[in-house]
Parts: structure tokens; sequence; C-alpha cells
């Protein structure tokens, strides 16, 4: 480069508080969308036998009585564990809810067929195992709790 | 989940981030002018040592790693709760791959190469240092799919 003519200090300080813009409102707009739910309509039905779904080591092939948070998750996830431990909390404290995590780690196929990017990502199943929305990045407590509003619990 | 990884003081690699942060900001204003891009250019090669060090050998036996340990955590309370080693070692890689990007930018002669390299790193650890943000949940899973890396 260094065929460039030389660049003002006016200019490099105006590209910096953009660049600093930017990347700060990226940061915000990013903590306000995650966590959030968005509806699922398109009927999308669960077979926890199929998908392998475990918990505590042992296959789950039952839903939660009202409300069943699928949450999709992998190695390389440190936010995992914090959505992990919120789900955990209200399925002990609710026994309509139930809570199974997956990890995608080994299971590209499975992260294919729901179309998963990020984790964690999170199904939220009714009673039988259709899912009713979705919640992409660490799930916000309010989203939970109106989550499990919705099945009037 | 249940194999037994090493845990780590979540706030150590945010306050790596946090250092990266203010490394990368200087890098791109002086890599913004001819005059100064070959001193931009050493700097981001020593932060580049410092991912290299950190995807080997992981953040807790990193130079960020061992100054949090001695100087930042004695004066701070005992973390809430830990968490795996992983994660913050995939965001090294991924920071070794950004920088490694801006010196074939370089020797390319692509205009701005250094300054393009040292912007996407600015936004990263910004976003890790400041926001929260996990290079590891948001674009690990896409990485596998698209199968640019191996589990």
């Amino acid at each position: 480069m260094g065929e460039n003519s030389p660049m003002p200090l006016e200019i490099r300080l105006i590209i910096i508080a953009a660049l600093v813009l930017l990347v700060v409102g990226a940061g915000f707009y990013w903590r306000i969308t995650t966590g959030r739910a968005k509806r699922v309509a398109d009927g999308t039905q669960i077979d926890l036998a199929r998908l392998g779904a475990t918990k505590n080591g042992k296959p789950v092939t039952e839903f939660g009585k009202k409300i069943t948070f699928l949450q999709f998750s992998t190695e390389m996830c440190s936010q995992c564990r914090q959505t992990a431990h919120l789900l955990g909390q209200f399925e002990a404290q609710n026994p309509d809810v139930l809570h199974i995590e997956f990890d995608l780690t080994h299971r590209l196929d499975v992260a294919k067929k729901f179309n998963i990017l990020q984790t964690p990502t999170t199904l939220v199943l009714d009673s039988n195992g259709r899912v009713t929305s979705r919640i992409g990045g660490a799930a916000k407590t309010q989203t939970i709790q109106d989550e499990i509003g919705h099945f009037q619990i | 989940m249940s194999k037994q990884v090493e845990q780590i003081d979540p706030r150590g690699p945010r306050f790596g981030a946090s250092i990266i942060n203010i490394f990368s900001i200087i890098i791109f204003f002086l890599a913004l002018e001819t005059s100064t891009v070959a001193l931009a250019q050493s700097i981001l090669a020593i932060v580049w040592v410092s991912f290299l060090w950190g995807t080997l050998f992981g953040n807790t036996k990193h130079p960020f790693g061992l100054l949090y340990k001695k100087v930042v955590r004695p004066r701070l309370s005992a973390p809430k709760e830990l968490e795996d080693a992983r994660p913050p070692r995939f965001a090294q890689l991924v920071g070794l791959f950004v920088t490694s990007i801006g010196f074939v930018l370089a020797a390319l002669a692509v205009p701005y190469g250094i300054a393009i390299a040292a912007g996407a790193l600015f936004a990263a650890s910004t976003l890790q240092a400041y926001f929260g943000y996990c290079l590891g949940c948001q674009i690990y899973l896409g990485l596998r799919r698209v199968g640019v890396i191996r589990g």
C-alpha cells in the first residue's frame, strides 16, 4: 500500500469514530434482540425417540405435561450453560415444565434439519411435541416466563 | 457433556479481550496512514503470537491470562461460576485466523489490509469484552456446518 497518499488525521479520526459507533450499535442491537422468542406456526413436530434425546444419561420419550424446552447446545458454547441452568430452575419449580438439552457438536445432521446456526437455540414445544416458538441465543428470564404464561400454567 | 473438562474463571478471557480491544484500535489507527503502517504490522505480529499461544496452550497459560490471575483476580471477588475452557480457546483460534488474514492481505498488497483485520479484531473483541458476545456460541456451529472446521 506504499502508493497511497497520506490520510489526514481528521479523516482517520472520523473513520475510527464511525467504526466504534457501528460496533457499539451492533453490540446493543444484539443484546436487545438475542434470547427472544419467535412464534413458529409451521406445525413442526418433534420425535424425541428419533432425535435420540437424553436427560441425565437416560433416553427421554415423553414431553413435559404442558411445555417442553428443547435446548440445542455445543461444546464451544459458554452461554449454553447459563441457559441450561435457568431452564433447569423453571423445571424444578414447575412439574408441568420439562427441559431437555441436546448437544449438536457431533450431530450436525440435527443442526441442519432444524436449521440451527447459533447456540443455544431453544425450541418451545407444546404437550404434543409441536414446536410453538423458537428462542435464538441465551434465553432471557422474561422470555421463558412469557412462554410458560402462554400455556396458562 | 459428562466429560471432565477444564473449568476457568469467565472473566479471564474477557479481560484478555479488553487488552486485544485496545491493541486493535491502535493498530487500526496506525494502519490507515502509509508512514505508520509498518509499525501497525509489527504490533499485529505481537497480537498474532498471543493468539497462537492462546490457541495452542489455552487462555489460562496465556500472558494475559496469567496477568489476570496474578494482578486482577486477587482484587475481585470469587467468580459466581466457572465456565468451560473450550469456548474461549475457540475464540483465540478465530483471532489467529483474522490476524493471519491481515498478513495475507498485506502480502497481496491489498490497500488497508492490516486495517481491515484490525477493524474486525476490534469489532469481535468489543462484543466479547463489553457485551458478553461469545464467538463459540454464535459462529462455531455455522463454521462446522459449512465444513470450515471439524469437531
